[in-house]
């Protein structure tokens, strides 16, 4: 089988995070919460955000959820990269990474470990796989509230 | 029949699929993903070619002879499907889009006319959203109350739970006769039997069941039958509802517009005859007559034939899938089933393992197959789906489940 395009699909990295992700969980405080969905293949994912006293930065990013390698390591790297950053950082970076996905665009130096989605943008049919975490993560932000109960799509 | 013959069938059809004969990442294509849609034999793009570049116009209406032509065309294809699914008259088959369209015809025509706050509507939880939703949307126009048949404990139909919910105020039974999921084959000759001995009506899907072995209506004596044509090696964008002839004239039209009329009036219109009073609109007409193609090279093949192979390539897929030990497969685990096969893996979500055969030039289909409520009973979030057809070999499911093997031992591997 044609593995050598799948390893750059499946990066070692990303195998890793599916299979031991380091932010799955919930935030405590819990600021704020989104559900993020993938009506077509099912995957879902929920983001819960902890923000500082002025509401401003992230203070810790995890995730639960059910979904494929893709989609759950996006996740959980993005969790990592988003510890400390500013909403309007955060908000910059979702911006980021959906170019990246569109192959024009990726993270400098210090957030380079987001770089290892790359690959995925090789293969148009599981962008929205990637893309998910952030598309929810958006909203999360977006929103006002620590719980929200409709579930975004990512259509 | 044995693999020997069988084998024939495969190559005997297998160069009238030139979109078969092609690589897919350097590898041949695999195409197992004939339950979403087939493929389509040559015999079926000639005659839609043959029909633009000759007899093209608009049916119905036309003294001149294209439009005669073309609508001898269009309603000859009508007669192919009467016969292939055995109706008692042509005037029974409605030409619709796809089976979607079928069951919201009827949940529209018969559903806002016959139910009432209270009555009971009979389906599964194995049902495709689309003989699902329009049940809904019809509960919540009437007050009709919705009632769903388990699953057995071999993941098929439960007939007990089923008997259990029948009572006179079962108004309506809608159930799929092949599950897209799980592979079972509903026994619908004794469902339909036991709702008509309550006077409810039953609307069968049979989407799965029409493409791959003989159905016929009136041995199982259903009200109306439905399926879609791009499942059964014709375009997409036709499909068909069979209903009997006094309920269908009993229903009132589901679409208003030209073709559908006798005469109208500023004020009130009298409409067409059955079937036309369910064909609103200039129909799809090239492909119903790429449908009646579809239904002429199945029958050259003959629907026991095709049957009797699919039954064998099923045995063989399954008795594959069950020697992985990763795998654990929905559905019947004996061979009295359909030829699809939705399972799961251990380390592998279904969308990666579906791009990984993707390289392999394999084509499965990975998600929830339209049947969410399904997929959160048998506690999967989402399935991976295997499906074959007539033009499939042993082979391929041989190469399929050496990728499967492969794809598993390559995530597995990481973490081991």
């Amino acid at each position: 089988m044609a593995l050598d395009n799948l390893r750059d699909l499946y990066q070692q990295v990303i195998l890793e995070r599916y299979k031991k992700p380091r932010n799955r969980g919930k935030a405590n405080p819990i600021d704020r919460y989104q559900k993020g969905h993938n009506p077509s293949c099912g995957d879902t994912i929920e983001l819960t955000v902890q923000l500082n006293a002025l509401g401003d930065r992230i203070e810790d990013v995890k995730f639960e959820g059910e979904g494929c390698a893709i989609a759950l390591a996006s996740a959980d790297l993005m969790a990592d990269a988003l510890r400390g950053k500013t909403t309007a950082e955060a908000l910059e970076m979702v911006q980021r990474f959906q170019s990246m996905m569109r192959g024009e665009a990726e993270f400098p130096q210090e957030l380079r470990k987001l770089n290892v989605m790359q690959g995925v943008a090789q293969f148009p049919v599981r962008i929205k796989c990637a893309n998910l975490s952030w598309h929810t993560l958006k909203a999360a932000l977006e929103s006002s509230e620590a719980a929200q109960p409709a579930a975004v799509s990512n259509e | 029949m044995t693999f020997t013959q069988a084998r024939t069938l495969a190559a005997q059809t297998r160069a009238d699929f030139p979109i078969l004969d092609q690589e897919i990442h350097g590898k041949p294509l695999i195409y197992l993903d004939n339950a979403a849609s087939s493929q389509k034999p040559l015999a079926v793009l000639d005659a839609l070619q043959y029909y633009y570049t000759h007899d093209h116009a608009n049916v119905h209406r036309g003294v001149h002879t294209l439009s005669s032509r073309a609508t001898d065309a269009y309603e000859g294809a009508r007669d192919k499907v009467a016969a292939f699914v055995n109706a008692a008259s042509r005037q029974e088959i409605v030409y619709t889009r796809n089976a979607t369209e079928a069951i919201n015809l009827v949940a529209y025509a018969w559903g806002n006319a016959n139910l009432k706050s209270g009555d009971e509507v009979i389906l599964s939880v194995m049902e495709h959203h689309s003989n699902l939703i329009p049940w809904q949307l019809l509960a919540q126009r009437t007050g009709a109350v919705l009632k769903f048949v388990q699953l057995s404990e071999t993941q098929g139909f439960d007939l007990e739970h089923y008997k259990s919910l029948l009572s006179d105020r079962t108004k309506l039974v809608a159930i799929v006769h092949v599950s897209n999921t799980l592979g079972c084959i509903n026994p619908v000759e004794e469902i339909v039997r036991l709702a008509h001995q309550q006077g409810a009506r039953v609307l069968i899907d049979a989407c799965q069941s029409v493409p791959h072995m003989p159905v016929d209506v009136q041995a199982i004596d259903c009200d109306w039958l439905v399926a879609s044509g791009h499942k059964m090696c014709a375009p997409t964008g036709i499909g068909f509802l069979y209903g009997k002839l006094d309920l269908l004239r009993s229903m009132p039209p589901f679409l208003g517009g030209g073709e559908m009329i006798a005469d109208v009036f500023l004020d009130h219109a009298t409409y067409a005859d059955l079937p036309h009073k369910f064909e609103a609109g200039t129909p799809a007409i090239a492909e119903a007559v790429g449908l009646g193609a579809a239904i002429d090279y199945l029958n050259s093949l003959g629907m026991e034939n095709i049957h009797a192979y699919e039954q064998e390539l099923t045995t063989h897929l399954v008795q594959q899938l069950q020697q992985i030990p990763e795998v654990r497969l929905y559905g019947p685990q004996g061979s009295d089933r359909a030829g699809l096969a939705s399972f799961t893996t251990g380390a592998v979500h279904p969308h990666d393992l579906s791009t990984i055969l993707d390289q392999a030039g394999i084509a499965i289909r990975a998600g929830h197959h339209c049947t969410q409520p399904l997929h959160r009973i048998v506690k999967a979030q989402s399935t991976a789906r295997a499906s074959v057809y007539f033009y499939n070999t042993q082979a391929e499911i041989d190469a399929f489940i050496v990728a499967l093997r492969e794809a598993i031992e390559f995530f597995g591997g990481i973490f081991a």
